[in-house]
């Protein structure tokens, strides 16, 4: 049995924790530090225990070098909590800065007051339990490196391909439902003060559990069915959640719009654009300056009244395609790092004229009071109203998206991303299939930013930086790219959790940081890849027949 | 009149004049070769007749139709097919995708199938493998791809670029073999090779290219017992 992987990974991840505890970590995330650290510990135990190619580690073996980690980790923080309870206690001081936050500090992970550490109170009840939750972290990351072998993925295969496993995966989405309906009963107070974020949580996996239900069920009448009783749901949640939560749901939804068009163009045609955010601006600025009454269009044509939603969104889609076409001409004959370089300057220079065409965009000052949709008479501008429309609009999107792809179209941009230039040779027309995925990927972005303007009703040029394309283009990878559903997966992953991570304040991306590497080790192909792609990146024979569904 | 016509084609890279004054033809029904030494301008000739380099000067014509105002796609559709240097296959598609990728342009659904049947009565390997993903083929079956790819285009001219690059003798010879069952089943050859002693031996006719110049030519007989040919190509002294 070897024990010296348990003892270098348990000094390296306490390193980490060390490192965050010092940081003041514990003091700005108040309670739900605890938790942080303790599937930190787990998933670092799964990261470092995993084996190297060939040799694969028991399952005994793994779970004592992750309980051996989960231990020093825990003795390491106990200690050192220890140390610094008896430093405040004892009224020593090392630094003035430390001084200040260190007895709070302590006391998050103690489970204690400020004045209670300063009094001397005893650290062991509230560290013992982090010891426990750390050991048993530890062990359960270790084992469950089982899952991420090639063995583990056979098994896991052979058990979701018994009928226990899978109608398991078939209802698993069910359960998360009726958990989430649950939190709605009155009396039952499960989620405590921060029930809105469970229940938000329990509709991100509802979703979720609801996607891969959907690919694990057989096609024809059980997919049909599914399909039919997840849809009925869906439409329901809004009706069930609150404002918060239809919030963030809808930044969700417009996210996935976003990442279905960005996929089309990345994904499929493998054209490498960072400039996307451009395509999103131009569609809500467009739409803004055609309805807000403060517009520069509005003010300049006292005539003219501006633009319903409905009206805006067509034209903003028509500016965003012609703007990608504009775009393309000159990238043309442009690959791979210079044709990212070119979007990349290109998505900027949109948000810096956004920025100082003053007269006309409004500058920093914005575009203000952008009306909302109204669908027969009844105003869709609020958190719900935008959730539907994102809803369908990610329907729709990804309705032509699928269609799209299993066209002839579709498999030329497949050819594109292979090899421009045997693509050619195969009688592709280059330039016409570069146009057609720049142009459809503009469509749906443009449309996601006028869904956007009127859900925001002041838009900035702020909100259209760089960060919104890395984001989309982070979001379709984690998925797996070319996978639509891994787009609604990825939405949940970058832009529903950190909400839900929202109590870990601005350590939040440094934790959503390191879930997001770790995901990448573990699973590089995303979350919920396409068929190709997971045969692409394990370079395996396919053994059936493939279709043409993705 | 001739299938392809290149006349007194000059064809650049930048500065570098790659083809100066190539002329050559091709008869419909008839492979011929084009052989020649490392950089003599074998695949730039190639490069030339499907459109990918545009010559300054002189013409590329099938069937007599000038095809200089026509782009690559355009002269795919026109029944010209490439098997490319160092066969470019769709590695990570399967073999079956790759295949239908060679019928892109295609719209004749039924004539598409045939051309499925035709090409795994050709190639029965392909036929096991349709579902492995290409790049883990061998080179044999890589090679053997390509050409298929080429054949569910339904041309009327194949261009062949050194088919026999990288392969046991075995292989080049059932290589060669499918090459002329090909042809008789009724499509054109232009076959590039550095391999002139199996070039020369399935073509009907042959050119020498020697650094952008057509030096020699005539039916593969001829070229067989040329003294220079068995010298600089088929090591014979
Ligand atoms: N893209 C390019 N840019 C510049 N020069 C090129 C390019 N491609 C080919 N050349 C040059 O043109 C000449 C002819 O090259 P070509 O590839 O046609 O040779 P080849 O006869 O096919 O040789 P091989 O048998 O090695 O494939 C060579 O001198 C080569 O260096
Ligand atoms: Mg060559």
């Amino acid at each position: 049995m070897y024990l010296k992987d348990g003892i270098r990974g348990g000094l390296i991840t306490f390193g980490i924790i060390l490192f965050l505890n010092l940081l003041g970590l514990p003091l700005t995330a108040e309670s739900s530090i605890v938790p942080i650290f303790t599937v930190l510990v787990g998933l670092f135990a799964l990261l470092l225990l995993r084996s190297r190619a060939g040799q694969e580690r028991s399952l005994l073996n793994a779970s004592v070098n992750g309980l051996l980690i989960g231990i020093i980790n825990g003795i390491g923080l106990v200690i050192v909590t220890y140390i610094f309870a008896r430093m405040q206690a004892n009224a020593i001081r090392v630094n003035q800065v430390f001084a200040q936050i260190l007895p709070e500090h302590t006391g998050a992970l103690a489970g204690l007051t400020k004045a209670e550490v300063l009094a001397g109170e005893s650290i062991w009840p509230g560290m013992t339990k982090i010891a426990v939750l750390f050991a048993i972290a530890g062990l359960v990351g270790g084992a469950s490196i089982r899952f991420f072998t090639e063995k583990g993925r056979k098994r896991m295969d052979s058990i979701s391909a018994s009928s226990f496993g899978h109608y398991t995966v078939l209802i698993l989405p069910l359960v998360f439902f009726a958990l989430f309906l649950s939190l709605r009963i009155k009396g039952v107070k499960i989620g405590g003060a921060e029930e809105n974020i469970l229940g938000l949580l329990l509709i991100f996996l509802f979703v979720s559990a609801a996607l891969f239900a959907l690919r694990a069920a057989r096609p024809g009448k059980e997919q049909i069915a599914l399909s039919i009783v997840f849809l009925i749901l869906l439409v329901a949640i809004p009706q069930l959640t609150d404002l918060f939560q239809n919030a963030v749901l809808g930044a969700v939804a417009i996210f996935v719009v976003m990442g279905v068009g960005l996929n089309v163009v990345v994904g499929y045609a493998g054209l490498l654009n960072l400039g996307y955010v451009a395509f999103f601006g131009i569609g809500a600025y467009t739409f803004g300056l055609l309805s807000a009454p403060e517009s520069y269009v509005l003010v300049t044509l006292p005539a003219f009244n501006g633009v319903t939603f409905w009206i805006g969104l067509p034209i903003a889609i028509l500016v965003g395609v012609i703007t990608g076409i504009l775009l393309v001409i000159p990238v043309l004959s442009m690959r791979g790092d210079y044709l990212a370089i070119v979007t990349l300057g290109f998505g900027e220079i949109i948000r810096l004229l956004l920025l100082n065409l003053r007269d006309y965009t409004g500058g920093p000052g914005g575009v203000l009071n952008i009306p909302s949709p109204i669908v027969f008479g009844v105003d869709f501008g609020n958190p719900k109203g935008i959730l539907y429309l994102g809803i369908i609009f990610s329907g729709i999107v990804a309705f032509i998206t699928i269609r799209l792809r299993d066209s002839r179209l579709g498999r030329s941009w497949i050819a594109l991303r292979e090899d421009e230039d045997v693509a050619q040779a195969m009688g592709i027309n280059l330039v016409a299939v570069k146009l057609l995925a720049f142009a459809t990927g503009a469509a749906f972005a443009a449309g996601a930013g006028a869904l956007y303007a009127s859900r925001q009703v002041n838009i900035f040029p702020d909100n259209f930086s760089l960060l919104v394309s890395i984001d989309v283009l982070c979001l379709i990878i984690i998925g797996g790219l070319g996978s639509i559903e891994g787009i609604v997966l990825g939405s949940i992953a970058l832009i529903g959790l950190p909400e839900i991570l929202r109590s870990v304040n601005e350590y939040r991306i440094v934790a959503f940081g390191a879930l997001l590497v770790l995901m990448m080790i573990l699973r590089p192909e995303g979350l919920l890849p396409s068929v190709r792609h997971q045969r692409e990146l394990r370079g395996e024979e396919m053994t059936e027949p493939v279709t043409s569904s993705d | 009149m001739a299938l392809l016509e290149v006349r007194d084609v000059h064809s650049y890279y930048g500065n570098i004049h790659a083809l100066k004054g190539l002329s050559i033809t091709v008869e419909e029904g008839e492979i011929v070769t084009l052989i020649g030494a490392n950089g003599a301008g074998k695949t730039t000739t190639l490069r030339t007749i499907c459109g990918v380099i545009k010559p300054r000067q002189g013409s590329v014509s099938l069937e007599g139709e000038n095809l200089e105002p026509f782009k690559i796609h355009e002269i795919v559709y026109k029944g010209v097919a490439l098997v490319p240097e160092g066969r470019r296959i769709f590695s990570r598609l399967t073999v079956y995708e790759n295949l239908d990728m060679g019928a892109y342009h295609r719209i004749d659904n039924d004539g598409i199938a045939e051309d499925f049947d035709r090409v795994f009565v050709l190639f029965p390997r392909l036929k096991e493998r349709r579902n492995q993903v290409a790049g883990t083929l061998s080179g044999g079956e890589q090679q053997m791809l390509a050409t298929a790819r080429a054949l569910m285009a339904h041309p009327r001219l194949m261009l062949l670029d050194e088919p026999s690059m990288g392969l046991a003798p075995v292989l080049v010879e059932s290589i060669f073999e499918t090459i002329q069952e090909i042809n008789r089943e009724g499509t054109t050859i232009l076959l590039v090779e550095q391999n002139a002693h199996m070039a020369l031996q399935v073509a009907h006719r042959g050119y020498v290219l020697q650094t952008g110049e057509i030096v020699l030519d005539g039916t593969a007989e001829a070229l067989r017992n040329n003294p220079m040919v068995q010298k600089s190509y088929l090591g014979i002294e």
